[in-house]
């Protein structure tokens, strides 16, 4: 039965467009990313062959390429931004309209007419998001081994391959927190607009306002691959640092740093405790639409705007 | 008062009312107020040990009776750079939900069909609802001006002068500015969707591409931005040194700056920081000045602004009186 739900709601996001959008977006983001890392690296090279022309003429010796610092998987460092900005706002959309359809057409009053528990009935639900986006970043991962291919004209090593595979993986991870807040506010509220207003909200928190409280980092200061560490020597930051373990978007970004090998590398202990609260995170907003699926009230209207 | 101005008021202060209800939008006014808070605060605790050196130095100064004393180099305005960031994010996802609540709630409620049985035209509706949600945007960035402000007193323990409260009112008004051009996205994109959702989800792909996506690219296409610390100080040139070389990259340099500049927001934030003093180099500038240096940020803030007004009283004209839909 549950696999009966997930066939369904897979079909239906595709019958209403949802798949081909979030499909597009994220490959078209995933090509951006690449045409930045090819112009960073085109740039970075540009630049550096004219300092070395204007430093000779001054008779001063030629700096080392900075672009020799820079990893492979580097030309990626964009998505590490994307995700996290695009993907999960597409991942709450994703959410919620799995949820909210079966309200607004009536089909949530049919359906528990038939031999179907509303625990089957939800997992089905949940199953059926985290194949689209499983399938979406599959496909992106495509996209990213092109771009490697051709901005840095050889087929990229097995490691890297593997880091590319564990970076979409632990990203999935990351969205699936996000369709589940979708979820969960459509389960928890009474109007459409409410539930999706109440997801954007848990974004700005979890993307923006959480990560100022705990290290100082400013807004646009998110948007930026290449960030200088804000400074957090105060004593408001000895506080709020303790809760840093806990800010997803921090944890996401630092082990995306480690796989990608754009940050310093880390014991392999300390990249588990990183991704222990989004596995965490996944675990309880399971339980959460799971708990709130059996008391919601499928009987109200199609009419809750 | 003539009779449509007494309608377009009466149809202000009903918006006015109903936003105030709004859950949500208390909500998403306690996210930005917190914030703000926070990133103020955070930036005010190490302006406050500045000010106490320069105290320091001053007292130092005048013990040894010395007539000419520097003027303080810190700008306490530069400390509201967090809460213009906030207001340019969260302050448009909020303009963007009252647009789209303007027009859901009287569908929902299905008192649209009531307010056109009247003689309302649907440019008075359009003007009313506009002149509401303006009162409700200007309420909200005065609080949180006022919040910015008063924090940065007391945690800064830097008052703002006259001179500087003039352009923060500026950068306020710019603000208000900002958020009634997402108010209308908000709204036009609600009244041209049978579904109202969808119209808010249409919004806020429009907010994604114009607030964060295009001044990322701008920001991360920027040569200097390329490395962590800054590629032209990793390669030991000064400022000379990456003027001349930028030369040899006007193209690159010229999309970037489109790119840029096809954003609304980031006319808004080069305006609001050059008039917070933000950027170094509009520091000691005079307020005519500064005016003068960011003409082609306020006339693109008003261009878009007009376009969109236009278009929503467009939008409201056409609007259906009888509901088309009801999910």
């Amino acid at each position: 039965m549950i696999t009966t739900i997930a066939v369904q709601q897979v079909r239906g996001l595709m019958r209403q467009r949802v798949f081909v959008v979030l499909l597009v977006t994220m490959l078209a983001m995933t090509a951006l990313a690449g045409v930045l890392g090819w112009s960073s690296h085109h740039t970075i090279v540009g630049v550096y062959d004219e300092a070395v022309k204007l430093l000779a003429s001054r008779g001063l010796p030629a700096p080392p390429n900075p672009f020799l610092l820079k990893p492979t998987l580097s030309l990626l460092s964009n998505m590490v931004v994307y995700i996290p900005l695009i993907g999960s706002l597409l991942a709450v959309v994703l959410g919620h309209l799995s949820v909210v359809d079966d309200e607004a057409n009536g089909i949530g009053r049919l359906i528990f007419s038939r031999r179907l528990t509303r625990t089957q009935y939800i997992v089905g639900k949940m199953c059926g998001a985290a194949v689209v986006l499983a399938f979406v970043l599959a496909a992106s991962l495509l996209v990213s081994w092109l771009s490697l291919i051709i901005v840095n004209r050889s087929l990229p090593a097995g490691a890297d391959l593997g880091r590319l595979a564990a970076f979409y993986t632990l990203s999935w991870l990351y969205l699936m927190v996000f369709a589940l807040i979708g979820m969960v506010t459509v389960l928890a509220t009474r109007r459409r607009s409410l539930a999706l207003l109440s997801a954007m909200g848990a974004w700005l928190v979890i993307t923006f306002a959480v990560p100022q409280i705990t290290s100082g980092l400013r807004p646009t200061q998110s948007l930026n691959p290449i960030v200088d560490p804000a400074g957090t020597s105060q004593a408001f930051f000895r506080y709020t640092s303790n809760i840093r373990p806990y800010s997803l978007v921090e944890q996401y970004k630092a082990v995306s740093g480690t796989i990608l090998r754009t940050a310093a590398t880390e014991p392999t202990g300390d990249t588990v405790r990183h991704i222990a609260p989004l596995v965490a995170a996944v675990v309880a907003l399971v339980v959460a639409v799971v708990v709130l699926v059996q008391r919601h009230d499928y009987s109200r209207g199609s009419s809750n705007e | 008062m003539s009779d449509s101005r007494r309608r377009v008021l009466a149809l202000a202060r009903h918006e006015f009312r109903a936003a105030a209800r709004s859950r949500i939008l208390l909500v998403l006014l306690g996210i930005l107020v917190t914030v703000t808070i926070v990133s103020v605060y955070v930036a005010a605790v190490d302006h406050r040990s500045l000010v106490a050196d320069y105290a320091a130095y001053r007292a130092a100064a005048q013990n040894q009776g010395l007539d000419r004393i520097a003027p303080s180099p810190l700008q306490p305005l530069s400390l509201l750079r967090g809460a213009l960031e906030y207001l340019e994010i969260i302050g448009a996802v909020i303009a963007i939900t009252l647009g789209y609540l303007t027009v859901s709630r009287e569908r929902a409620n299905r008192t649209l069909t009531l307010i056109r049985s009247r003689p309302v035209t649907g440019n008075e509706l359009a003007t009313g609802s506009l002149l509401g949600a303006v009162g409700v945007i200007a309420t909200l960035v005065a609080v949180t001006t006022l919040v910015g402000v008063v924090c940065v007193g007391l945690v800064g323990n830097d008052w703002i002068n006259a001179a500087q409260s003039v352009k923060l009112l500026l950068a306020s008004g710019a603000a208000i500015l900002y958020m009634t051009a997402f108010y209308c996205v908000g709204a036009i994109a609600t009244s041209n969707t049978k579904v109202a959702a969808n119209g808010l989800m249409i919004a806020l792909g429009i907010w994604l591409l114009v607030v964060l996506i295009l001044p990322q690219l701008g920001d991360t296409l920027d040569a200097d931005n390329q490395i962590p610390g800054g590629l032209f100080k990793a390669l030991t040139l000064d400022r000379a040194g990456e003027t001349e070389i930028l030369k040899h990259f006007s193209t690159y340099e010229n999309t970037r700056i489109t790119i840029e500049e096809a954003s609304f927001a980031k006319h808004f934030e080069r305006f609001a920081f050059a008039m917070t003093e933000v950027q170094d180099k509009y520091r000691g500038f005079s307020l005519t000045s500064l005016l003068n240096e960011k003409r082609n940020d306020i006339g693109w803030m008003i261009a878009y602004s007009i376009a969109l007004i236009a278009a929503l009283r467009f939008s409201f004209r056409r609007q259906p009186t009888i509901p088309q839909e009801t999910t």
